[in-house]
């Protein structure tokens, strides 16, 4: 199983998810509600309402963004230079244990 | 007048799931046209094969539209005509899958982003207020889907393009025209004129380009190379189609809908922050665009056998009020919870609608302005409602009665 955490925009509220490994960060945020994923296109990324803040360290363990995925981040409602788009990221043992903080807002 | 299509089932298709739907104007749909379609979603198979219009698959709810519109390797949006025809129209990015659809997505996405719809916020409520102003001017009885819903959104695509705001009548002109004939001839010709409006601007826009999406479209380069004019034009006019009507409906069938709940009315007017929700919940409820897919490879899903070629109808309009996916899903509720809001009024997938944001914003924003001038109103007693059908639902007037505050 792999821990994901999620964080709330102010920090009150804290998921921790225990998840196969398989599928991506957004569906499993989608499969157990969590408030601040939405997710409007479903994984196709389109729409950057599936957008999370990790830590440097984190940001710089994971895979390389793509260009389409750096220019939606660069266009949601608030960007942080240490965003990533739940879709693209894969659940594996890689990510075991990470913290996504939430943004204010998806849209 | 054409030919009636003749009805046709092929011989891939069980007779279990046949259930008659003529998506141009079915004999059960009357003008409260929401709700005659949910109650064809729970008489129907949740896909079923109708012979009409030629014979196509339409599909109903929520969970299963979703799986269609995101799994673009079986059924691809090359071809949106049913019954198909020969040189279907071709719009881009809607008619190109992926992956090459992600350059032109991404050479208009900023446009249409959270953060730069922000920024028009301003120019939107200035063109609310003006255009409520002017309705309320006419009195009681003012038809709200012709002197507001249809206008403007007319007015924030000019924004939006860049286009300048001093041929606003000669572009609502031929706006209100193309969107209220159903003549071939003449869309035709409309389309032509609206094609050649937009392509001037275009030209002037080369010469003195600045901060907006027209001047962006001249320079969207797809691998390295600058795109042609046909494409711009292509691009320019699948805005066009999609940002005008689609608002406006969705907005007329709200207020109409809003004008049979006085309470609510009330509350949105004392409390503006929750117009946010009344948004919400009206997109979930008053979806308009349908949307057709071909199958693009002999596929089974669902357990169903689809055929290359087969056409299949999403109907998104009524994918809010899946019973299967939210609770009292035919209840209008603003306070509803997140895991009962599910709505694919928009869509999903790779063409999941590029406006949505931009759609949102102008729907809320059309309350809040209303609300600032309208303490209460209700459709003038006695109104016949009248409405089209097609791959988009359609409302032709809404008179209204009000009281200011
Ligand atoms: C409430 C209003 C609106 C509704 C209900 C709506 C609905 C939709 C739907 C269902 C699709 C997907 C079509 C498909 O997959 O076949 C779509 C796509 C699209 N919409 Fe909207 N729309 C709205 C407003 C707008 C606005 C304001 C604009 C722009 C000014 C716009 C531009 C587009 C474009 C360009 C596409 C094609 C995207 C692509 O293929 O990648 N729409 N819309
Ligand atoms: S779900 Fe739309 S970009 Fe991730």
């Amino acid at each position: 199983m792999v821990k994901i955490v999620f964080v709330s925009h102010d920090g009150s509220d804290r998921t921790e998810l225990d998840v196969k490994a398989g599928g991506s960060v957004m569906e499993a945020a989608v499969a157990n509600n969590i408030d601040g994923i939405v997710a409007d296109c479903g994984g196709s990324m389109v729409c950057g309402t599936c957008h999370a803040f990790v830590s440097s360290e984190w940001f710089a363990k994971l895979p390389e963004q793509s260009e389409m995925e750096i220019c939606l981040l660069e266009f949601v409602p608030e960007p942080q230079d240490n965003g990533r788009l739940c879709c693209q990221l894969e659940v594996s043992e890689a990510i075991d244990g990470i913290v996504l903080q939430l943004p204010a807002q998806q849209r | 007048m054409t030919t009636p299509i003749a009805d046709h089932i092929p011989e891939h298709v069980p007779q279990d799931i046949v259930f008659s739907y003529d998506y141009h104007g079915d004999p059960r749909v009357t003008s409260d046209v929401h709700s005659s379609l949910q109650s064809i979603q729970n008489d129907a198979p949740p896909i079923f094969y109708t012979p009409k219009n030629g014979g196509h698959w339409v599909v109903s709810r929520f969970d299963e539209i979703k799986k269609v519109v995101e799994d673009y390797e079986v059924f691809s949006a090359k071809e949106m005509q049913i019954p198909r025809i020969e040189n279907p129209p071709f719009f881009i990015p809607l008619n190109v899958d992926p992956p090459n659809n992600i350059p032109y997505r991404q050479a208009l996405m900023p446009a249409f982003s959270p953060k730069s719809i922000k920024i028009l916020e301003e120019k939107v409520r200035h063109w609310a207020a003006t255009i409520i102003d002017d309705a309320l001017a006419k009195g009681d009885g003012v038809d709200f889907v012709r002197e507001v819903a249809s206008v403007y959104p007319v007015s924030i695509f000019m924004e939006l393009m860049g286009m300048p705001m001093d041929r606003l009548w000669e572009f609502r002109n031929l706006s209100e025209a193309f969107f209220s004939t159903n003549d071939q001839e003449k869309i035709h010709q409309l389309s032509g004129q609206i094609i050649m409006t937009m392509t001037e601007i275009l030209e002037e826009k080369k010469a003195n380009p600045s901060d907006d999406l027209m001047s962006h479209i001249l320079n969207i380069k797809v691998k390295g190379e600058p795109i042609s004019l046909g494409e711009m034009q292509n691009m320019c006019f699948l805005l066009f189609l999609g940002g005008m009507d689609t608002v406006a409906n969705v907005t007329g069938y709200a207020f109409r809908h809003l004008s049979n709940m006085p309470e609510l009315q009330k509350r949105l007017s004392e409390n503006s922050a929750d117009i946010s929700k009344f948004t919400d919940e009206a997109i979930r409820m008053f979806g308009v665009i349908s949307n057709p897919r071909i199958v693009a490879k002999d596929s089974n899903v669902f357990g169903i056998n689809f055929k290359k070629d087969d056409m299949v109808l999403c109907l998104l309009p009524i994918s809010g009020r899946d019973d299967r996916k939210n609770k009292n899903a035919h209840i209008f509720d603003i306070d509803r919870a997140k895991e009962d809001s599910n709505t694919l009024t928009f869509s999903s997938g790779p063409h999941m609608c590029i406006g949505s944001f931009l759609a949102r914003s102008e729907i809320r924003i059309l309350v809040e302005e209303w609300f600032k001038r309208v303490r209460k109103y209700e459709v003038v007693p006695g109104t016949e409602l009248g409405f089209r059908m097609g791959f988009s639902l359609a409302l032709t007037h809404l008179p209204l009665n009000f009281e200011t505050v």
